[in-house]
This record gives C-alpha cells, structure tokens and sequence, in this order.
C-alpha cells in the first residue's frame, strides 16, 4: 500500500469509529451500553481534529463524567476516580480549554499515588517483602485507589501532568513528575522495555510488553536519552517487527514516532491489519490504531513540549 | 479480685477466642454453599495435543451426565500472557471444549478471559493459538477485561471487599466451566480451577495486574470470587503442567492428565495431589472445602482411573515446600 492510500483508509476508519458513538457522546469497548472513559478518550483523540473541540458532544460528555472530586471513572456508573483520569486530562489538555475541570483532573492525579507511597508499605517492601526487585522510594500510579504503582498508569500520569504544567510548572508538581519518571525508570526489564510494573521477580528477569514500552517510552520522551531509555527503543524497533496485533503496533508506532524513528512500514502493516475497521470490535483498539495512522498529519496528543 | 498477670493473660485469651468463635456463628464468612455429599472426578490420561483430545473429553463429559442442553456456556481458560511454554490452557484444549459442548446440546458458547499481567487481549488470543477456533458459529470469544460490568455484592467476606464489578458475559452464563492450566505459582502455591477466576475480575477498572485482589489477600479473593460466581464444572489441562516458579516462569512438566470434575474444590484437591502436593496446605482449599466443594477423597467418587502417587512431586520454590506432603 502506497502512502497516498492512507487517506482514504484513514476516513473509512474514522467512519467506522464515529458511527459507533453512543448517543450520550461516549464510547463503549465493545457493542454494550457502558461509555467506558478509555474508549471514549481515544476515540475523541482520533476524531476530534476533523471539528471544533467546543462542539464536540463526546467533550460534553467527558466533562459531565467528571467525578466532584476532579477524578474520571474507568467507566460510566462507577464512582471511583482511576487510571483513566490521566488519559481525560490528555484529552482536555489536547483542545486548550476547559481550564476548571483541567486543574481539577490536574489536582486529583497529582494527589494520586501508589501504595508504596505510604511509608509502611515502603518499610515493608524494603525489609520484608523481597521477592520482587524494585526501589520503594520510587512510586508513581496505581490503576485503582488502594494498589501499588505500575507502569502504564505512572507513564500516562506523567505524560498528562508533563502537558498541563509544560508552560508554568512549579516545584511541586515538578517534584511528583521526577518522582514518576523515576519510577518508571526504576522498574525497566533487565533487556530494556517494560514489562506491566516488575522487572525481576523471584531473581527471574521478565520479559516486556509492547504497550507498557511504548507507553512508558512516550512519558520519557523529553528526558536525557539515557542508556536506558536507547536500550528501551532498540528493543522497542527490533521486536515491533513480529507485532500483528493492532492495539500495541498502534502505539508502538505513537512511541516510535516521537523519538523521529521511521514509521512508514509500520503504518502501512497496520493499514493492511486493521482493513476498514469493521472486524475490529475494540473501539479502544479502533482509536488507538486511526490515531496511530495519522501520526504526522495532526498533533500528537501525547507529545510533551521541552 | 486480685487479677495478676498470668490469671490476665489467660482470661484474655479465652475472651478473644470465644469473641473470635462467636464472631463467625454471627457474622459467617460466607453466605452460600455449593458443597454436596458427594463429588464426581475424572483423571484422563492424554499424553499430547493432538485432535485426539476431542474424542477423548466428549467421552470424558459424556461420563458425567451434564444439563447443558440448550444453555449458555461459558468457558474460562487460562490466558496470561503472549509468552512460550505451557503458561496459558492449550487451545487445542479450548476448542475441543467448546465444540463438544455444542454436541451435548449447548445453545451457544462463549470462551471468556481477562488477561492478568498484558493488557492487549488481541496479542494473547493469538498467540495462545485461540483464534482458528473461533470461526465456528456458536463459538464466540469475549474480553472479559472490558466486558460491560455491574455491581455485585460478593457471597463470602474474607478479602474485606465487600463488592466488586464483574462483566455481564460472566454473570449472564447458565454453566461456568473453569478451565486452569496445572502450574504452581509463585504467590498461591497452585493456580488451578479456583485461582484460574482471578481472570474474571476486569482489567479495565482494577488493572494489569488486578493487585486490588493481591492487597486483599490473594487467597481471600478467591475465596469471595468463587463464592460469588460458581463453577459448575472444569476441565484441567495437565497434559503439559508447570513446575517450579510458575505461573510465568516456571519450567514444562510432563503430566499427561485432563482432569474433569463437577466441583471445584475436588478438582483443584485432584490436581493437588497429582501435583505431589497436601491440598489442605493450599490456604484456600483448606477454607474451601467448608462451602466450595469437597476435597476429602472419600467425598470424591472416581468416575475415570484414580489419582494414583506421582512418580516426582513438582517442584516448588523454597517458600512452598510445605505444600509437600503427607497424605490429606
């Protein structure tokens, strides 16, 4: 598939997904009655350049899910803030506006933390529980309230946190993104990447995981290109070759993006993969790979300015 | 009264074990029980994956008379992560299941899981081999990471957790069938029919890993998942068992055992001892067996050959050499 053809791949899938929109301006994952917050965040992600983001009625429903306590749900009907806030916060931050309910997200991620952030638990892992290698010191973001932290939801807390303070960032969410980064760094495999949350269990190294890398690798994007973060991307592009599943080549290609690696190739496997949309019943899935599709022909929407 | 200390000590103690004692006839742990006079075991020797396996389980099922006729079955595999070696239920295995329920009459069949530690489902399905089986019309595989959940009040209270969210594929099934991979694991001891619901619980709002599940205890989840969603049957596969530090990284062990059962608790008991294994060490086996199921071997009626003594016990890490044992 030549690149000229992306085009009219990238409005069949565009179509597909903004069909699937449910009347209240969500997302579902699936064909179900439950706006899920990841969904309806991606998907506004890969649509929303073709409109104004005031008008737009998934913007409208984004903001009425807010929780009062400035935190998302993972889903509609949930009344727990989780992981998902993070990915909401990208979302406003990618229209501009919006600015009380960016702050209160804002508030609500940076209030956030593992549980390792309680000193006990730091006490405990550090004498106690020694099975899994990592550094307690360095926490960042739980999936839910009341967990430790893990890599996915800490890489995309630092990225939102990263985007709502790049123009005015003081010394205290400074502290809490160096915190995170730290974290993330801490928790890298033994061969590069990230595998979910742990490195080296039980004195066996892990294997990592495409999204978690790709993920965790855009939240490290301004900073120093450590030996780390090169060994971290090499892994990324040399094991992306045998990636035939659309949700991690899509961020696969979101991360290799931005550290200005070739994504030509991958994007045109990921056309071929994803064909019309039709079969790929994940809306999530669907957003991820159409916004991977258009990298370079809009902003990125987890780009983080220096 | 003159109270010294001794006299102090010993009416303490006696005060908190009768609050203790009474504090569970008040406040039971669980409010339901599955737990029946008798349960039914079959141990089939299958020694590869191969379209044998089809044959073999339809006859193996047939032997237990099942009520599936016209219902909605829902299948719970193993699929951890995209990883080789025997870390996930075979999907020879998987496939086999699904259609011979559909011989026995089954409406429909639905092969669920939630994935534990990867988040992208679609990578596990395929590399687990899943996706040539689902071709067939009545067989359909559902995410249960982002399935759409309800809130359910959970039937035991040893996590503390008092409710959770659970997809609907889950709760909307006629006949759950569990079907673990054999393995040891690193946390629990085993991971077998019971620990296999873990993958029920949805990643979307509790996680890659669910770890909401580890702080509550892991075996006290378990025990408050299985009281809450039932299994009414499940097919082990222990043809390629794992050893050592499971449930990833352990090392291939040759078992040559489907083991089938219309109770949980008999089966992960069953697999326990093929395993080498006490399962009254296994913490939530032990409480199991109260309401789960059974697991005393003369509540246990061998359908198939018995579990006879395995030639070598697994091996375990070091922390879980007590599950080695003398006789249950």
């Amino acid at each position: 598939m030549a690149p000229g053809l992306w085009s009219d791949r990238i409005s069949s899938l565009a179509e597909t997904l903004r069909s699937r929109q449910m009347k209240s301006g969500g997302w579902a994952y699936f064909d179900s009655v439950q706006e899920s917050l990841e969904a309806t965040c991606l998907a506004e992600l890969a649509l929303a350049p073709e409109k104004h983001a005031n008008s737009s009625v998934a913007i409208r429903f984004l903001l009425k899910a807010q929780l009062s306590d400035g935190g998302w749900p993972a889903f509609l009907g949930d009344s727990d803030g989780s992981w998902t806030t993070a990915l909401a916060l990208c979302t406003l931050n990618a229209t501009g506006d919006f600015a009380v309910a960016r702050d209160k997200g804002f508030r609500w991620v940076y209030a956030e933390r593992g549980r390792e952030g309680h000193w006990f638990w730091r006490w405990k892992f550090k004498t106690a529980d020694l099975n899994v290698r990592f550094d307690p010191d360095k926490y960042g973001w739980p999936w839910v309230s009341g967990s430790a932290s893990w890599v996915i939801p800490t890489a995309f807390s630092v990225i939102a946190l990263k985007q709502f303070t790049a123009c005015n960032r003081s010394e205290a969410p400074e502290k809490r993104i160096r915190l995170g980064v730290e974290m993330l760094l801490d928790r890298a495999c033994v061969d590069g990447g990230w595998n979910s949350g742990n490195s080296v269990v039980y004195g066996v190294p892990l294997r990592a995981h495409f999204e978690a890398t790709a993920i965790a690798l855009l939240a490290l994007q301004d900073e120093r290109r450590s030996e780390l973060i090169q060994r971290s991307l090499a892994w990324l592009k040399k094991e992306v070759a045998r990636v035939d599943s659309v949700s991690s080549l899509a961020w696969c290609i979101l991360s290799l993006f931005v550290y200005q690696e070739s994504v030509e190739a991958l994007k045109n496997r990921l056309a071929t993969i994803m064909g019309d949309g039709r079969d790929i019943r994940n809306n999530a899935t669907l957003a991820t790979g159409l916004l991977a599709l258009k990298c370079g022909e809009m902003i990125h929407p987890f780009v983080v300015l220096r | 009264m003159k109270l010294d200390r001794r006299r102090f000590l010993g009416s303490s103690v006696g005060v908190a074990a009768t609050v203790g004692i009474t504090a569970e006839w008040v406040w039971p742990k669980h409010s339901v029980s599955y737990r029946r006079p008798r349960s039914a075991v079959a141990v089939l020797n299958v020694d590869e994956y191969s379209e044998k396996v089809e044959a073999l389980l339809l006859d193996g099922l047939r032997l237990f008379r099942l009520k599936v006729l016209g219902r909605s079955i829902l299948l719970k595999p193993n699929l951890v992560e995209d990883l080789p070696g025997p870390v996930n239920t075979s999907a020879i295995l998987v496939g086999a299941a699904a259609r011979s329920f559909l011989r026995l009459g089954a409406a429909r069949v639905v092969i669920g899981e939630g994935p534990g530690h990867q988040r992208d489902t679609e990578l596990v399905v395929q590399s687990a081999g899943l996706k040539p089986h689902l071709s067939e019309r009545q067989i359909e595989f559902v995410d249960l990471n982002r399935d759409e959940l309800r809130k359910v009040k959970l039937k035991a209270n040893y996590s503390g957790l008092g409710e959770l969210w659970l997809p609907r594929s889950v709760l909307d099934a006629d006949f759950v069938v569990s079907m673990p991979k054999v393995k040891t694991h690193h946390w629990a001891g085993v991971t077998l029919s019971l620990k296999n619901m873990f993958g029920i619980v949805p990643g979307m709002k509790y996680g890659w890993p669910k770890n909401l599940l580890h702080w509550s205890g892991i075996h006290e989840s378990i025990l408050d998942i299985c009281a809450t969603v039932p299994i009414h049957f499940v097919i082990a596969d222990g043809i390629t068992a794992m050893e050592g530090n499971g449930p990833l990284q352990g090392s291939a062990r040759q078992l040559g055992k489907i083991v089938l059962a219309d109770d949980p608790v008999a089966a992960d008991a069953t697999c326990s001892r093929l395993m080498g294994f006490n399962p009254l060490r296994v913490r939530h086996l032990s409480e199991g067996c109260h309401f789960l199921g059974n697991l005393r071997e003369d509540r246990i009626r061998m359908l198939a050959e018995g579990v006879g003594a395995p030639t070598r016990p697994f091996s375990v890490l070091p922390e879980f050499r007590y599950l080695f044992a003398a006789k249950s």
